[in-house]
């Protein structure tokens, strides 16, 4: 039967596969697998952005569809907050529409630049596939430091 | 890189890469099932688009 996992170490193994896609997967020694899972995720997370994908922004118009396009989008971690820092030029995680602030224009002109393009329909998929999968990772981290697989 | 079929590929196997690996632990069972997921979504996708051909836009 598989071991359990202190908590101190469950905790460490999902903040760490939190912060960089397979890490938790490491912490609780395996290594290889966790690998594996941050080339794919990684992978899935660059060319959702060299394919113009959109990091979504949460609207109060929409707000269950775009709570959940930001959930898609954090899950890969940091890595999203360092992207929409390229991006918007900030951390922008909203946005509020008819807003007269400037910055607030220029962060919705840039989210529209970027659902205009042609390639965004692939590299939303590409951004959210990365997302999701890491989410599904830290599932199983939890399972994993549990003891329920090996 | 603006080719549906490219893209079909290409995140087909990224999925049943991560799905292999994700829940299967023999190498042997991970490329079978890897293989059927990808078989699965992009054969299943290239079915779909085959069966709408007729149809008008």
């Amino acid at each position: 039967m598989a071991s359990t996992a202190s908590p101190g170490k469950t905790a460490t193994a999902l903040v760490a596969g939190w912060l960089l896609p397979g890490a938790g997967h490491a912490v609780l020694g395996h290594a290889r697998r966790g690998l594996v899972f941050f080339v794919l995720v990684m992978g899935s997370f660059g060319l959702g952005l060299a394919h113009d994908g959109r990091l979504a922004l949460y609207s109060s118009r929409e707000w269950l569809l775009s709570s959940m396009q930001v959930l898609a989008n954090v899950g890969v971690g940091p890595a999203d907050t360092i992207a929409r820092m390229r991006v918007y030029g900030e951390p922008a995680y909203a946005r509020k529409d008819g807003d007269p602030d400037p910055k607030q224009e220029a962060r919705i002109e840039t989210f529209r630049a970027r659902w205009r393009s042609a390639l965004s329909i692939y590299g939303t998929a590409y951004l959210w596939t990365a997302g999701l999968m890491n989410l599904l990772l830290l599932l199983d981290v939890w399972d994993l430091s549990r003891g329920r697989k090996d | 890189m603006a080719s549906h079929v490219v893209h079909l590929i290409l995140y087909s196997a990224i999925v049943a890469a991560f799905f292999a690996v994700l829940t299967r632990r023999d190498r042997r069972e991970q490329l079978r099932f890897g293989g059927l997921v990808f078989a699965g979504m992009a054969g299943g996708v290239l079915l779909l688009a085959y069966l709408m051909y007729p149809f008008p836009r």
